[in-house]
């Protein structure tokens, strides 16, 4: 059995999925924070997973690198961007996806999938955190909660505070104010959900086609799917284990470099 | 991709630079073949970060771009008047190159200087200072440069159009003149469709306006050419202007012939950086419009030839990128190669001044329907529709949509442009916005680019 992985070093987690390059099947995954140094974190992540298989490096076909650190990985043999890699990723989970949003720590995107599941087109945000994962740890900070928190006190929101800001210091300095005139912490975090939620649906116009799949790490936080299902106007389906996505994306795509026509 | 015409370093350029002066050939008499390094010892540090064709072509053409300013000192001491032409891309020059010593330059192209000395003038935070600030277009560079006086001359005359164009070129032009630099500012009405039944007449670029608009624009022009008059102390006649016309249909021409080429060979003959530098000539002739000619000349020979040998400067797979917007980096350009694409086509903003002047009617009506097709001044659905066409036309695979910072005009174009690109031709768009220095978002920027490409290449197998 030849196996294939991908490496997908964010830039706040770094992911690796280990397939079977004959079969497609999926060996192993697994996710650690990504530190200062990509290509040794990912390393070392590599081996513990292949170690849990019993496989050693050698044993291992292709390996392609995704992510925003994808470049410093040196031992993959083939950088693809993450649109690419999130793309094959979700079809393979949700075969039927037409658009993918993605949210991670540090950008957000929206893709448009062709029938045969490659990307068509796509968007991503390029001015500010606001629309992003990072938003919402600045947010978890400031009000002091553990960010897999948020999505449980967003449920007690009663009224979304609105967050009006494009940038996400400012931002931050809005949510100061509120604070200061006692606005619950639940309504700041609604607002901000839901604030994420119209930049996306703001990045996507009108070329959001059902069903939708919501993946990247954001997409772990309850009550951002709900968020973008309102400001998408459309369902907005959270993808099986959503971070992992763009690695598995990745191993999808070493297994056809290493097997072309593989079952991955 | 052929090892002769790979992309090189600068040192790489002088060492071939060197090369050729210790034995020149009497093919290649290039006035301006001196060495990229004297630039950066002027402090132009961003050549260091570029990577060069090395045909002979195109290292006159970038010295020829980077002496500019030694030209209109010595256009000075040789007794011509200087005009500044701000906001007006490829009008007022053709006007003002028509009369006997005058030499036109396009001031709006000081938004570079920030980009090639990489920062270290302080040009953008001069301007702010001034009350232009980051909010505005890098084109507020000028503003700085008119501050430091270190970069060109003072013209002896500034003219600006005003009115639908550029929001923020006004913004700096204004705040210039309010610093004692009187501007002679000629109106210029937003471009509409004729009304049914309404007197109209064509545009170049296969537009059409109402007669009272274009009228309107000739009798600002006119007040233009009065004080250009009044300037050179000579009357120019409508022959002598008809002539400019004509010797600039000329450099369009060559320009033309230039992009067809570039854009529709099987393998690149020239790298996506030169060709934007070229393109850049066409506005305001690098202040020699003779020179930019030969310039032009000298590319179309080396492109012909690369062409008739087989010669490429990219690899046969690179994707072919439609490019709207000029960069305020150079070295966005360079990026787009590095990431597997290949520029088949652009629409920079000004390609109102890549159509010829109409030579049927009076000059100065050729003038007036030549202003009044700048893509700036009319509906960004218009501008939107030659890009599709264009992009059509020249078999592109994907589009990039760049942004320049703080443009106005970038914040509602870009939709616009990017619609009728995905709903025309159904090809993917990506929408980067390119400051004046991008080594810090490069990361980010070659995401985009290379998403693209990605994705272009997907559609290939699909």
């Amino acid at each position: 059995m030849t196996i294939c992985a991908g490496v997908d070093s964010g830039s706040r987690a770094t992911k690796v999925a280990l397939l079977d390059a004959d079969g497609g099947a999926l060996l192993a995954a697994g996710a650690v924070d990504a530190g200062l140094k990509p290509e040794a974190v990912a390393s070392a992540l590599l081996d513990r997973l292949l170690a849990g298989c019993a496989r050693r490096r050698d044993q291992v076909g292709a390996i392609v690198a995704t992510g925003y650190a994808r470049h410093a990985i040196g031992f993959a043999d083939a950088a693809v961007t993450e649109i690419t890699c999130h793309a094959t990723g979700v079809r393979r989970v949700v075969p039927g996806a037409a658009t993918v949003v993605e949210i991670g720590g540090q950008d957000a995107k929206l893709l448009r999938l062709a029938p045969d599941g490659t990307v068509q087109d796509f968007a991503m945000n390029d001015r500010c955190a606001a629309g992003t994962g990072r938003f919402l740890e600045v947010v978890a900070a400031r009000l002091g909660v553990p960010l897999e928190g948020l999505g449980a006190l967003a449920r007690a929101a009663t009224a979304p505070a609105a967050i009006s800001s494009m940038c996400v210091v400012f931002a931050e300095t809005e949510i100061i104010g509120l604070l200061a005139q006692e606005t619950p912490p639940a309504d700041i975090v609604a607002g901000v959900q839901k604030s994420i939620a119209s930049r996306v649906a703001g990045m996507a116009g009108r070329r959001v086609e059902a069903p939708v799949v919501f993946t990247g790490g954001v997409a772990l936080i309850p009550g951002m799917a709900e968020a973008l299902a309102e400001a998408l106007g459309t369902a907005v389906a959270t993808a099986p284990d959503p971070q992992m996505t763009g690695a598995l994306g990745a191993a999808i795509l070493a297994c056809r470099r290493a097997r072309p026509g593989s079952g991955a | 991709m052929t090892d002769a015409a790979r992309p090189r370093t600068m040192e790489e350029i002088d060492a071939l630079c060197a090369a050729r002066a210790a034995s020149p050939r009497p093919d290649e008499p290039y006035p301006y073949a001196g060495p990229l390094a004297r630039h950066v010892r002027d402090g132009d540090r961003r050549l260091l970060r570029l990577a060069y064709d090395p045909a002979p072509a195109s290292l006159r053409l970038w010295n020829f771009l980077l002496t500019e300013e030694d030209r209109l000192r010595e256009a000075r001491a040789a007794g011509h008047k200087l005009v500044g032409a701000m906001k007006d891309l490829g009008t007022v020059t053709v006007l003002a190159y028509a009369y006997p010593r005058v030499t036109a330059f396009y001031l709006d192209g000081a938004w570079w200087i920030p980009c090639i000395m990489e920062m270290s003038e302080g040009l953008l935070g001069v301007a702010s200072a001034h009350g232009a600030g980051e909010g505005m277009c890098p084109v507020r560079a000028m503003l700085g440069a008119f501050v430091t006086r270190r970069h060109f001359p003072i013209p002896d005359l500034l003219v600006s159009s005003v009115g639908a164009v550029c929001d923020d070129l006004s913004a700096v032009a204004q705040r210039l003149e309010s610093l004692g630099h009187p501007i002679l500012w000629w109106e210029m009405p937003a471009r509409r469709a004729p009304e049914p039944g309404e007197p109209a007449v064509p545009l170049p670029g296969g537009l059409r306006a109402p007669a009272s608009q274009v009228a309107l624009v000739r009798s600002e022009l006119g007040r233009v050419r009065r004080a250009l008059d009044g300037l050179a102390g000579h009357a120019l006649t409508d022959a002598e202007l008809a002539a400019g016309i004509r010797a600039a249909n000329a450099v369009r021409a060559r320009l033309d012939a230039l992009r067809e080429i570039v854009f529709t060979a099987p393998a690149c003959p020239l790298p996506a950086l030169e060709h934007q530098i070229a393109e850049m000539l066409v506005i305001h002739f690098c202040s020699d419009r003779d020179e930019t000619l030969r310039v032009y000349d000298a590319l179309l020979d080396e492109v012909r030839a690369r062409v008739a040998a087989g010669t490429a400067v990219l690899p046969a797979d690179a994707v072919r990128v439609f490019w709207v917007n000029p960069v305020a980096d150079l070295r966005a350009m360079n990026l787009l190669e590095a990431c597997g694409g290949r520029l088949c086509g652009t629409e920079f903003l000004f390609c109102h001044a890549l159509d010829p002047l109409p030579e049927g009617v009076e000059p100065m009506e050729a003038l007036a329907r030549a202003a009044l097709a700048d893509p700036m001044v009319g509906p960004a659905s218009d501008r939107a529709a030659r890009i599709a066409a264009d992009a059509r036309r020249f078999g592109a695979e994907a589009v990039v949509v760049s942004r320049i910072p703080g443009a106005s005009h970038c914040a509602w174009e870009g939709e616009a442009i990017a619609g009728a690109v995905r709903d025309r031709l159904g090809l993917p768009v990506a929408e980067i916005e390119v400051p004046p220095l991008t080594d810090a978002l490069a990361p980010s920027i070659r995401s985009r680019l290379e998403a693209l490409v990605e994705t272009a290449r997907a559609r290939r197998r699909r």
